[in-house]
């Protein structure tokens, strides 16, 4: 008899469904409140209007007019330009971080490292600093008046570093991204060659391969993986781009604007109580987040298939 | 394709996990596990005494309100204030005042500086107490009175003002024999002085932004904003602006401005060992010389603020706050009632003089004991003589606008620019004021130039 059969099988089926969902609930609800909830309550603030009139000395009011603030946005020159910061910031810093985080997972990763532990944490320790005490930290050796690298320059060769003029401050920002996020992402590549079968590495050798060889041809290829997870990461903080700049700010000189990154302009909008255009900021950044990673996705996997 | 789903999946999985992370202002590390959000204890907890007393919170982080709402507590059994330190207000404390409103928490009373009293009222988040108010005007000095109306309406009781003079390292100055500057014209020149003398070691002092940029403006003569009929006026750049404007670049092409920004720790280390001579700033700045120079102390002298034109006696202002009430208060009258307390008793003043150096909005108190004394920081001097003096020459006609945490983003901004020799300061203005224009416009004020 087949009946009973299905009648349990179905019955253990609608079971497991139900204590998946069960295990599914906590993250479930927590990413419904913590998450969708204030990304669709930003959508919706975005789509008002906040009206003052005459000397405003009432409340403000906000009145339905969705394309209000996106058209406002679309003349806000300064938004624009953080936009296009971020967008350089990403381009340069991103392959450089990355590259050096491959780099010295790969030499961690052969066969002749030696201290590979002492490395690994040493290359690991800036990460484990935050983000804001390693921007204090850097902001002396910036300084203007307290620079100790700019003081020994001085001392010895007469000049000094213009970390914090118009042309150098966004890569004095890139370079404390670079110290502080290299070690992070070489550790998820460095996991991920672990997981390189050393049969596969034992026959290239055997064949003959040089070290550089099984790095290029089979390590890299390998770790593939982690390398597009930890570029659309790098995407992401790109856009992110704030604790630096913001903690820089008042040593600047006016370098570093109220408006440097796309997350510091909105924030100067919710500072002035104009949360409808920080919203609409913020949701903008985001869709362009979200479009830049997919892309960027799609076009590795292209030739994947 | 099994790869190439699993890999989807993975790098999905974590951009959803960094973003909720990122949304959290967490860091990394193991997944939802924290989720201490704001336990806001600011309604009133067991009130299980008599239904006659009336709650009120306050809002504030000047050190000392503790023990003044403490003191007042203890002195009647009326009313009982609920006293909450909050971040300071340009560090968080007005948004959260502002959202505290927006939600209708009920908060009685906030300290607000004068600077961004005028915003909270455009912002409607502030409730008229002239109906209490209106018969203590006398009681108070006209600058600060001043600050906490627009109209006839009146947002809370002024608590402190912040009238400037000049502080200079005495010390410093009689080894390069210079004679204490009485114009802006002496002032450059000391500068030019010490420069040269020192050969480049010692700064006439340090760059300054803002609200105490805007202190030079306020003494010109040169309101930054007005109101004109029912129209703001905007006047960041003007002839009168472009004075102080103009004075200014002439002193950083002299070279003799410090390189370390206000309120940066290199800030602090040149007042305390006289690498920058002078601060030209209001009462206050006494409390952070003694706190935060203490390398400093006997060195320091006070004298009044350099003039235009020699024999003039104008003042401007820095800073200063108001005890206000906010928007949604159960319960103005008690609120007023407190606020006007704290401003003009005198014991409970005292103490606020002595841990926050706040310099009395009320007139009768500026002849405390705690004001009356000469300072061992100051060589024994009672820099208070100074203050009184500059306290009643304050002047009068200058109004802040309806914005001024936009305004001051921009202002900085540009500021920064003009003391790095990038830009003049009438550029920086100007691009203020155009600036300041377009986003009051854009919000439905009416704005004239």
């Amino acid at each position: 008899m087949t009946t009973p059969t299905l009648r349990t099988s179905g019955g253990a089926r609608r079971r497991a469904a139900r204590s998946a969902w069960l295990f599914l609930l906590p993250f479930a609800l927590l990413f419904l409140l913590m998450y969708l909830v204030p990304l669709g309550f930003a959508v919706v603030q975005s789509l008002f209007k906040l009206q003052r009139s005459g000397l405003g000395l009432s409340a403000p009011t906000l009145s339905f007019d969705p394309g209000f603030n996106y058209g406002r946005l679309l003349g806000d020159a300064d938004f624009i330009a953080s936009l296009g910061r971020v967008v350089l910031f990403g381009v340069v810093q991103v392959p450089i971080m990355l590259g050096l985080a491959l780099f010295l997972a790969l030499l961690i990763d052969s066969r002749s490292a030696k201290l590979k532990g002492f490395y690994r944490l040493a290359a690991f320790l800036p990460y484990a600093v935050p983000g804001v005490i390693s921007a204090v930290m850097w902001s002396f050796l910036y300084s203007p008046v307290t620079s100790p690298v700019n003081n020994a320059l001085q001392e010895a060769f007469g000049f000094t570093l213009p970390f914090f003029s118009d042309s150098w401050v966004l890569w004095s920002v890139a370079n404390i991204v670079t110290w502080g996020w290299t070690g992070y992402n070489m550790l998820i590549i460095y996991s991920s060659l672990q997981t390189v079968p050393t049969e596969v590495i034992e026959a290239a050798r055997l064949d003959g391969a040089s070290s550089w060889r099984i790095a290029w041809s089979i390590k890299i290829p390998m770790v593939r993986p982690a390398l597009i997870l930890t570029t659309i990461f790098s995407i992401i903080g790109s856009a992110q781009l704030y604790n630096e700049p913001a903690v820089l700010q008042p040593l600047s000189g006016g370098s570093i604007t109220k408006s440097f990154t796309p997350l510091m302009s909105a924030q100067a909008q919710a500072a002035a109580q104009n949360y409808p255009y920080a919203a609409a900021q913020a949701v903008v950044i985001a869709v362009l987040v979200g479009v830049l990673s997919i892309t960027f996705f799609k076009i590795t996997n292209r030739g994947d298939k | 394709m099994q790869r190439k789903k699993s890999t989807a999946a993975l790098a999905a999985g974590a951009a959803i996990l960094s973003l909720t992370l990122a949304a959290c202002g967490g860091s990394a590390g193991s997944a939802n596990t924290s989720s201490s959000g704001g336990t806001s204890t600011s309604g009133s907890a067991g009130s299980g005494d008599a239904a006659a007393v009336k709650e009120i919170t306050f809002w504030g982080w000047a050190p000392g309100y503790d023990k003044a709402v403490e003191a007042f507590n203890s002195s009647q059994s009326a009313i009982k204030v609920n006293y909450e330190e909050i971040s300071p207000g340009a560090k968080g404390g007005y948004e959260k005042m502002l959202n505290s409103v927006k939600a209708n928490q009920g908060t009685c009373l906030a300290q607000v500086g004068y600077e961004t009293l005028t915003s909270f009222a455009a912002q409607g988040a502030l409730e008229d107490v002239s109906a209490y108010a209106q018969s203590s005007e006398s009681e108070f000095a006209p600058g600060a009175w001043n600050s906490v109306k627009i109209g006839d309406a009146v947002y809370g009781a002024p608590v402190d003002q912040g009238p400037m003079a000049l502080f200079y390292n005495k010390k410093v100055f009689e080894q390069y024999g210079i004679s204490v500057p009485k114009t802006w014209a002496e002032y450059e020149q000391a500068g030019k002085t010490l420069k040269e003398k020192s050969s480049g070691k010692v700064s006439l002092t340090s760059s300054y932004l803002n609200y105490d940029f805007a202190g030079f403006n306020w003494q010109a003569s040169a309101p930054w904003f007005g109101v004109e009929g029912d129209s703001w006026k905007v006047s960041i750049s003007s002839d009168a602006t472009n004075k102080v404007s103009a004075y200014w670049d002439g002193l950083v092409k002299d070279g003799v401005i410090s390189k370390a920004p206000m309120w940066d720790q290199s800030w602090y280390t040149g007042l305390s060992d006289g690498t920058i001579a002078t601060h030209v700033g209001a009462v206050w700045i006494a409390g952070i010389l003694k706190g935060d120079a203490k390398g400093g102390s006997g060195d320091w002298a006070v004298a009044p603020m350099p003039q235009w034109n020699a024999g003039d006696t104008a003042v401007g202002n820095v800073g200063g706050s108001a005890t206000a009430v906010l928007k949604g208060c159960s319960d103005p009258e008690a609120a007023w009632t407190f606020a006007h307390w704290m401003s003009t008793d005198k014991e409970a003043f005292a103490g606020l003089v002595d841990s926050a150096a706040l310099y009395p909005a009320a007139t009768a108190l500026l002849d405390l004991p705690a004001l009356s004394k000469g300072d061992p920081y100051f060589g024994g001097q009672n820099i208070f003589d100074v203050f009184k003096e500059a306290s009643s020459e304050v002047v009068t006609g200058w109004t802040w606008g309806p914005n001024m945490p936009e305004t001051v983003k921009t202002l900085d901004d540009q500021l920064g620019k003009a003391w790095s020799g990038n830009q003049t300061f009438e550029e920086a203005t100007k691009a203020t004021q155009e600036k300041t224009v377009s986003d009051l416009k854009a919000q439905g004020l009416s704005v004239t130039e």
